[in-house]
């Protein structure tokens, strides 16, 4: 047998096999008659099956706000698998978002405005010199199975990371300045530093319960996956779940802060993002919010829907083409291959002059994003930054093939640009494979590119870090996720976080190692007052719009959709023009409100009835087919 | 050689259906059985190991640092890089990491998924059932189909049912089975028009059904990757079915059945169908190994929580150890199968001895 | 063997040695075979259909223009719908579909045709030589293949695409390198029926060395088989393209059918309701590959009439 030809999964060819030729015992039904009859059934079983669980089911076309039981459920369509449900493993964003809901952190983030409020501790003050920190625990939270949630539960959570690498996996980096992690009484908990550090009132670190932990004998192999409902203290606690199927959980009535309006909340997983928004307009799920977001496509469609609201929030990240600076490690030794004619800034300027911002705006995310400018987006309006008009490199192809022809990079007889070394210069730009929006402006970069005479390879993996890693790229697509604290995207490109050595990794993205930017980012860390502080980061932004090496192109919308026959209301966050999905907090699932049931549930049981009729009369008329061939068969046969 | 030779038409024969079966005199005995059993088992072995060096190899082709992967680009120090190779064993040379994995294979472990931090068999069986639910369906449905399609085209070829019937086998059979699906979503889950969406856009189950609910609840989300499936895989069937009966049916022996005046659909059903149906029985088998790695493509588009949406996300990482696993599976599936058919056949073919 | 034809009795009358003899013994052989094949009417709409396709592919710089696939200067609005200016709508640059299922024709057949090629040379050159050469390397090359065999294929394939940096030469490779095993298989058999012909014997007494014999006389005798079997992968290969491609494994600046499949669904398409950007290219994979396996099958019963189907 070809065993080959199955592309497609099925076999291309037709193939043949040896044939038998004496009578022997059929191995499968011993008449055709009887064959017919097995191979009827099937197919009535599965029309049946198909015309039957319509009606009768009430999941999968009824609108999952209410069950029959009156439980009012929530369904999220999701698409990433979970990593592990370990708050000391999980890394990926949809594990972590689950922790948010099931754990309390010490601290929170303000829904209106991200700043710090209230979580697992009350309140919180450090001593004057910034070393030692003391939490006030609050009293009135209590885990799942009714002990009392306590100052030792955060001590022993912090301790266990601080000891066992296992645990450290997900979180480490929050403690490894931790000298000392004490509860002196059940509601104080003191963590005394190393250093002065920054995120005291920004750990966030899932606080576990204890008694229930300490008797996990290895932190790196505990999934956290087996023993359901699992003890927590959030909003809601974790009842189930079931690998790439669902993701179940429940309201937890004693929430401190008041129990969330759903009874139920439900991941269920979509691995295609069409199929998540066809289940959202059907009422199969309440949410979508796609990975990373609804296409221009969906959302248009969606948009005309009744009963769905499409939020179209501005986003939290940005969007950008990062140029290899010629990666280096902090021994000084080089890393990678990137082209040496990158090395100059004209060369970088050039190159971005002559990238439409607006065409990226208009044609790729067709208007789902705001158009580029300094580092962090607008959205964090303290920290936003725009380049003068004397600064901006507006969209001039013309003056970036003088810009080039000026660093000396001329063209030969093709139009091809030549490089120092005398080759005509190709860059390898580094996509996701899984990102089109990388792929679709990677066409682009190939066309105006292509026109000031500079070739452009589009190298698109599933998986980049390793030639990221290594350096080995010209220019890659590049993005993060904005805290409300920029600390984080900020301390990425200075000269500290580059790999000790070429064989380690560093927690820079792009080895940029610029001594003005690390001037301003020590200066800015020891600022205490936030607009001076703004006023440095905005600096830093400027260093960094000029040198060339980040240059963002976008700041994408958060483009989500949601049932408001479903859900009545759902806090955004920041409050005003904010996202749903991914939040800095349980805010969204939390505070989302049911809308009234009866409305929804009328709709769908009209649907069921419509949908069973058709159901019918398509098994009716198949039947009747069946049986009009058959009798034409036998006829056939006698004549 | 000779049945290897005769039956190779230009069809496609290949080594691994039942063309080596035994036909020659020398295998009417229970001991010649016995020998040939042995020998196909131990070809099955040799292609197990086979694939097993494969999957260790081929993978490690894949460039990068495994451990770079895995710590996706967080901070690393030189020590932790060399405790994490420690721990999977990534400092040993590669003969010894080789033989390790073999060693370790042998006793069902297969290591530890980078990604989701749990043993990679366990991932597996995990996601087995879901794959054998779908393609169990899928197969029992297509090759009934196929069969009684193809009997019903070979009594009637030539006409015009028989010419519609091939035809639509055949289209369907051109059909990538990803589009298909794609095209069932929007017109049967998303609805077009006035028609509403009858059945689940993707995924197994609607979570929180119970009981007999829960049977109707997954029946429904089998629907329409089982209809692509059968779909775009009956033809085969169908064809081969068609191909088998003509042949059978203009041989002698009919002609004496018919000549000693027994009625042609008795004729038909007693002798020329069961013949028929040998060489489908081999290619039923082959295909219930086949489609288990086939399903990659239509459990992608459906959300199907098996085997081929494992694999394509470990891949994706690259989550190596989960990759050999899948690998081995896959590869696993066909041998096994194959190998049953290559012993399953002689027993059904009366000329070898009974 | 049933397979034989006018070829074989157009060798084994070369006992006299002729050019000319031989060439018009091939060319009414030829004719004959295209006699018998006219007879095959799916046959027939099968290669009509592939000479229609191919024509557009060669004419398509003309009847499209070479830029159609130039993002930049797309003609119309991202996701249009089919009208008179754009029958099949816009892609999601505002690139005119029509004009791009004609361009992917290009792509398509080009990879399909090249790995069909790849993989057929491989599997003759291996089933030649193995059953030219008998002993160990018959032997070593036939477990090789037999190990081929039972890979599953696309996981092979999309395994290698994977491991390979992605442009059409991967896609090409990949699927070249998993299918040649069947190919490999019904050669050798056919080259072991051959060696057993009296005439190899004789030429074997002149003097003839292994190339003389393997290329003048034994290739000439798979060449129908080679034919048929390259048809029926060229079929395969093109959903293998188009399904690597739909993967996202493929080069995404090079527009194929399952390339702008592949567009489309990242576009979000499918629950858009944005039909008419599926349903095109699809159609044009399913129209080429059905017409192919026509075309192969033609082939294969009038080689081959036992399995004919009029009988």
């Amino acid at each position: 047998m070809d065993t080959n030809d199955q592309y497609g999964g099925h076999h291309r060819t037709p193939a043949r096999v040896p044939l038998g030729r004496t009578p022997a015992r059929a191995p499968l039904g011993r008449t055709p008659r009887r064959a017919r009859l097995v191979a009827a059934a099937g197919a009535a079983a599965l029309a049946l099956s198909a015309g039957l669980a319509t009606p009768l089911s009430p999941a999968p076309s009824q609108a999952h706000a209410a069950d029959d039981d009156g439980k009012k459920v929530l369904t999220v369509a999701v698409a990433q698998s979970v990593d592990s449900l370990s708050p000391f493993l999980a890394v990926r964003l949809l594990s972590t978002s689950i922790h948010r809901l099931t754990y309390e952190y010490l601290t929170n983030y303000d829904p209106e405005d991200n700043s710090v409020v209230p979580g697992f501790a009350n309140k919180w003050e450090s001593s004057p010199d910034k070393l030692t920190w003391t939490y006030t625990i609050r009293s009135d939270s209590k885990w799942s199975d009714g002990e009392q949630a306590t100052a030792e539960d955060a001590a022993w959570t912090f301790n266990t990371m601080m000891t066992d690498p296992g645990a450290a996996t997900a979180n480490g980096s929050f403690v490894s300045n931790f000298e000392k992690v004490t509860a002196p009484s059940p509601t104080q908990l003191v963590i005394e530093l190393k250093k002065p550090q920054a995120t005291m009132t920004a750990l966030d670190v899932p606080i576990v319960p204890k008694h229930v932990w300490e008797k996990v004998d290895d932190y790196s192999k505990f999934n956290n996956d087996k023993d359901f409902p699992v003890v927590g203290n959030g909003p809601f606690v974790l009842t189930d779940y079931k690998p790439d199927s669902y993701v179940r959980l429940k309201a937890n009535k004693d929430f401190w802060r008041g129990a969330p309006k759903f009874d139920e909340l439900v991941f269920r997983y979509y691995k295609d993002q069409d199929a998540a928004v066809s289940a959202l307009r059907k009422g199969e799920v309440s949410f979508v919010a796609g990975s990373p977001s609804l296409t221009p496509a969906q959302a248009a469609s969606l948009k005309g829907e009744k009963n769905i609201h499409v939020n179209d929030a501005p986003g939290r990240r940005f969007y950008a083409l990062a140029t290899n600076p010629g990666a280096r490690a902090r021994n000084g030794e080089t890393m990678g291959d990137g082209h040496p004619s990158l090395l100059d800034q004209r060369v970088r300027n050039a190159l971005f002059k002559a990238v439409d911002r607006e065409a990226v705006i208009d044609k790729v995310f067709q208007g789902h994003a705001v158009e580029g400018a300094g580092y962090i987006p607008p959205r964090f309006s303290p920290y936003f930054w725009k380049p003068s008009p004397g600064q901006e490199l507006t969209y001039d192809p013309d003056e970036a093939g003088r810009m080039l022809d000026r660093a000396g990079l001329k063209k030969n007889a093709d139009g091809r640009r030549i490089g120092k070394d005398g080759k005509p210069i190709t860059y390898r730009v580094l996509c996701h494979a899984t990102d089109p929006n990388d792929k679709a402006i990677g066409q682009y970069l190939q066309e105006w590119w292509g026109e000031l005479g500079i070739g452009v390879t589009l190298n698109c993996l599933d998986n980049v870090t390793d030639p990221w890693l290594a350096g080995e790229y010209d220019l890659a697509f590049d993005g993060w996720s904005v805290n409300p604290d920029p600390d984080f995207v900020l301390s990425i490109h200075t000269c500290a976080a580059l790999p000790a050595t070429p064989e380690e990794t560093g927690a820079t993205d792009n080895f940029i190692c610029d001594k003005t930017y690390d001037e301003l980012y020590a200066r800015q860390l020891a600022e205490y007052d936030p607009d001076k502080r703004a006023a440095i980061v905005k600096r830093m932004e400027s260093r960094l719009y000029d040198l060339g090496y980040m240059n963002v192109m976008a700041y994408p919308n958060a483009v989500e959709a949601y049932r408001t026959d479903q859900i009545e209301s759902i806090t955004t966050m920041p409050a005003k023009a904010g996202n749903i999905y991914g939040q800095d907090g349980y805010w969204s699932w939390w505070s989302a409100a049911p809308a009234d049931s009866g409305d929804s549930s009328g709709g769908s049981s009209s649907t069921g009835v419509v949908v069973g009729i058709v159901a019918g009369v398509v098994v009716l008329a198949g039947a009747g087919a069946f049986f009009t061939l058959r009798r034409r068969a036998t006829a056939d046969e006698r004549e | 050689m000779t049945a290897d030779a005769a039956s190779a038409p230009v069809g496609k024969t290949g080594a691994a259906g039942p063309a080596a079966a035994p036909h020659g005199p020398g295998a009417r005995t229970a001991t010649a059985y016995l020998r040939y059993v042995a020998g196909k088992l131990a070809g099955a072995a040799v292609s197990l190991l086979a694939v097993l060096v494969t999957s260790f190899f081929l993978f490690r082709l894949i460039p990068g640092d495994p451990v770079k992967f895995m710590t996706g680009g967080r901070q690393v120090s030189a020590e932790q890089f060399a405790h994490y190779r420690a721990q999977f064993g990534l400092d040993l040379p590669m003969w010894q990491q080789f033989t390790d994995y073999c060693g370790k294979a042998l006793t069902g472990d297969l290591g530890t998924s980078y990604q989701f931090n749990a043993p990679v068999i366990d991932k597996i069986t995990e996601a087995l059932p879901n794959t054998l639910l779908l393609t169990g369906t899928a197969f029992v449905i297509y090759t009934l189909l196929g069969i009684f399609l193809g009997t019903r085209s070979a009594w009637r070829h030539g006409r015009l049912g028989d010419r519609l019937n091939t035809g639509l086998a055949l289209t369907l059979y051109s059909v990538p089975s990803f589009w298909l699906g794609l095209l069932l979503i929007v017109t049967l889950s998303v609805g077009i028009g006035p028609l509403p969406g009858l059945f689940p856009t993707g995924g197994m189950e609607s979570g929180g059904e119970e009981g007999f609910a829960y049977v109707v609840d997954v029946a429904h989300h089998l629907v329409l990757p089982v209809v692509t499936l059968v779909a775009v895989e009956y033809g085969q069937t169908l064809l081969v079915t068609r191909s088998a009966l003509m042949d059978e049916m203009g041989s002698d022996y009919l002609t004496t059945a018919r000549a000693k005046g027994l009625r042609d659909d008795l004729v038909r059903r007693r002798h020329a169908v069961p013949n028929a149906l040998l060489p489908t029985v081999t290619l039923i088998f082959i295909n219930l190994g086949r489609t288990v790695a086939g399903v990659i493509l239509v459990e992608t588009v459906f959300s199907w929580p098996g085997l081929g949406g494992l694999f394509y996300q470990a891949l994706s990482v690259p989550d190596l150890p989960l990759v050999q696993g899948l690998f081995l599976v896959f590869a696993a599936a066909v041998i096994v199968m194959n190998t049953l058919a290559d012993l399953i056949y002689p027993l059904l073919d009366p000329r070898v001895g009974r | 063997m049933t397979s034989e034809n006018g070829t074989t009795k157009a060798q084994t009358a070369l006992a006299v040695p002729s050019r000319s003899l031989a060439w018009r013994r091939r060319r009414d052989s030829a004719a004959r075979f295209w006699r018998q094949y006219r007879a095959h009417r799916a046959g027939l709409s099968g290669l009509a259909a592939l000479l229609l396709f191919a024509l557009l592919a060669l004419t398509a710089p003309l009847l499209v223009g070479s830029d159609v696939d130039n993002v930049t200067d797309a003609p119309g609005g991202p996701l249009e719908d089919p009208s008179a200016r754009f029958p099949f709508g816009t892609d999601r640059f505002g690139r005119n579909l029509l004009g791009l299922v004609i361009w992917g024709a290009r792509v398509s057949l080009l990879v399909g045709l090249l790995a069909a090629v790849l993989s057929v040379a491989i599997g003759t050159l291996i089933g030649v030589t193995a059953g030219h050469f008998k002993g160990w390397y018959a032997t070593v090359m036939m477990r090789i293949t037999d190990w081929f065999l039972v890979m599953p294929t696309l996981v092979l394939a999309i395994a290698l695409a994977t491991v390979m940096p992605r442009s059409l030469l991967t896609i090409v490779v990949a699927i070249g390198v998993t299918t040649w095993p069947t190919t490999a298989r019904l050669v050798r058999a056919q080259t072991l029926a051959v060696e057993t012909r009296p005439y190899i014997e004789r030429a074997r007494a002149l003097g003839g060395g292994h190339w003389h014999i393997m290329s003048r006389h034994v290739l000439p005798n798979v060449m129908p088989l080679v034919l048929a079997q390259t048809t029926l992968i060229i079929s395969t290969a093109i959903l293998a393209e188009a399904t690597l491609a739909f993967l996202g494994l493929g080069d995404p600046t090079v527009v194929s059918w399952g390339a702008l499949l592949q567009d489309a669904r990242e576009a979000g398409a499918v629950s858009s309701g944005h039909w008419w950007y599926l349903v095109p290219p699809g159609v044009a994979i399913a129209v080429v590959a059905l017409a192919f396996t026509l075309c192969g099958r033609a082939v294969e019963q009038v080689l081959n009439p036992r399995l004919g189907v009029s009988r």
